[in-house]
């Protein structure tokens, strides 16, 4: 046979190999991924209502920067592919739509204007680029992490900005978005009707926000450094462990 | 270090039509449409049969699925594992490289089997849990949305995750004599979410807390979650045996033997290793 056959076979069975690393990789990710992010952030994520300006960009971020983090530091330094972050986040709404679309409004039929996902997408492709300019974890997790909390609520802002209007409704002020709750009873709903600004959380009113993503973009730094170590030298580890059959002799008699 | 020295002449290749997606392609098929029909059987019967626990509908639409499921669950498991076992390679140090990296196309179509069960389980029979709970207050553990998700779509991706764990075990020199630490937590953190379950419902039962998705009851599913991270480990563990494969039979470099890999695992993985030998 002639090299160049033998080498386009070669490289055939390479591609395959190659699509079933990412495949299989993509899947297992938004198993793991989007059930971490229901059950840390899930009812911000599921209901129009609490996706607030206080806590919803404190707690969405600082708990999504974990895998990404920690498969970066594998897909970087090892594939050279500058793509974790967003390869993560891109499975997660993946796997938040089907439920979302099929379930929430297919099955149990909320609108789909109460029950659709957040978006990291454009926080992740930043946090991405960052890692690929710099080539250094330590600077993403200064730089990347810091954008990834401020980025949150501009970038999702598109989105949320029509609920936010103030209502008249029954003589009380509310936002569009606590009408759509009033209108959709949920399970425990009264517990739902949250009065997320107090104190002098009100009586500051507009600055909330831009301190909350401080705050979160703070976190954000300090979460993605142990995620990015765990992914490097945990989850990414390749070690293996010796069976006790497989010891030699001598080393089982110490 | 002792290598097999060969030409590219030597070595036998094997036919093209080996690295085929058929058996994949038919099992996660056949999984994508046994989760669609379970989805119409849900909606067909969940709200109308499934919302009183003491009621004659309930025991035959809902306990006798998950009583069915369960036999069947382990029996297959029971029957997959052990078929496994049971027809091991005994002479994996004669393995041939051409068998080898039919082996490992084998593993890889196994492990995506195993990630689309994990994908359906953990993420969209999971989340669809929620939809359940927001919409209806259960009176039984044994809910419709459980007997689904934590009876039925976590135990199969389990079945498959341990299944391709045994077959690389007991068809793969790298595997044979030592326990990949990713690989192991790949396949058991994930399959720790099904124990897990007795917790979560213990503390359900117990706590009456349906109306927060972000409990900490539920960060045990979290913490377990997180080994789906392992999957990059274990990537990097067979992706340098696979390109030494290819790199030997059709390239002619030279490779270690699949007795030095199972002497020395670790050596098959190693960086400096895997650099002599790229492409
Ligand atoms: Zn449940």
């Amino acid at each position: 046979m002639q090299y160049s056959q033998v080498d386009a076979e070669a490289r055939a069975i390479g591609r395959k190999f190659d699509l079933v690393v990412l495949l299989s990789t993509f899947l297992v990710l938004i198993a793991g991924f989007h059930v971490h992010q229901m059950l840390v952030a899930g009812d911000w994520s599921f209901w129009v209502d609490w996706k607030d300006r206080n806590w919803w960009p404190i707690v969405a971020p600082i708990l999504e920067i974990t895998f990404p983090a920690a498969t970066q530091a594998v897909l970087w330094t090892k594939f050279r592919m500058p793509i974790g972050a967003t390869f993560c986040c891109l499975g997660l709404l993946f796997g938040e739509w089907m439920n979302r679309y099929i379930n929430f409004y297919g099955w149990t039929h909320y609108p789909l204007n109460m029950v659709f996902p957040e978006t990291f997408i454009p926080a992740a492709v930043v946090l991405d680029i960052v890692l690929m300019l710099t080539g250094n974890w330590v600077v993403t997790a200064l730089v990347g992490g810091e954008l990834w909390g401020w980025l949150f609520y501009p970038t999702n802002w598109v989105m949320i900005a029509p609920y936010h209007l103030p209502v008249e409704y029954q003589g009380a002020l509310m936002s569009l978005a606590d009408v759509i709750n009033y209108m959709y009873v949920r399970t425990s709903t009264p517990e739902y009707l949250r009065i997320v600004e107090t104190g002098t959380m009100r009586s500051f009113a507009g600055g909330v926000t831009g301190v909350a993503a401080f705050f979160s973009a703070f976190v954000s730094v300090c979460m993605y450094v142990p995620w990015w170590l765990m992914g490097a030298y945990f989850f990414g580890s390749t070690k293996f462990f010796k069976t006790y059959e497989a010891t030699p002799v001598e080393a089982r008699q110490h | 270090m002792a290598q097999t020295q060969t030409t590219a002449t030597a070595v036998a290749r094997p036919p093209i039509t080996a690295f085929s997606w058929k058996s994949a392609g038919i099992a996660i098929g056949a999984l994508v449409v046994f989760d669609v029909l379970i989805n119409v059987y849900e909606r067909l019967y969940a709200f109308s049969k499934g919302l009183d626990y003491t009621s004659a509908d309930y025991e035959s639409y809902w306990m006798g699925m998950l009583f069915a499921e369960l036999v069947l669950e382990a029996v297959t498991a029971a029957g997959l594992w052990g078929w496994l076992w049971m027809t091991r390679d005994r002479a994996l140090d004669r393995l041939s490289p051409a068998e080898e990296l039919k082996r490992y196309w084998a593993l890889g179509l196994f492990v995506l089997t195993y990630t689309y069960a994990a994908y359906a389980g953990a993420s969209y029979f999971t989340e669809q849990d929620g939809t359940w709970h927001q919409t209806v207050i259960r009176d039984t553990d044994f809910t419709p949305s459980h007997v689904i998700e934590f009876y039925q779509s976590y135990p199969i991706y389990i079945i498959f995750g341990v299944g391709s764990l045994v077959y690389a075990m007991t068809r793969l020199p790298q595997f044979a004599k030592a326990f990949s630490l990713p690989y192991v937590i790949l396949v058991g953190s994930p399959a720790m979410i099904f124990p897990n379950v007795g917790l979560n419902e213990f503390g359900h039962t117990r706590w009456f807390m349906e109306e927060l998705f972000v409990a900490p009851l539920h960060w045990g599913f979290v913490t377990f979650g997180w080994g789906a991270l392992a999957i990059l480990g274990t990537w990097l563990q067979i992706c340098p045996r696979v390109l030494s494969l290819i790199n030997h039979i059709y390239y002619g470099k030279p490779i270690q033997s699949p007795a030095e890999v199972m002497k020395n695992p670790q050596s098959s993985v190693d960086p400096a290793a895997c650099a002599a030998c790229a492409l």
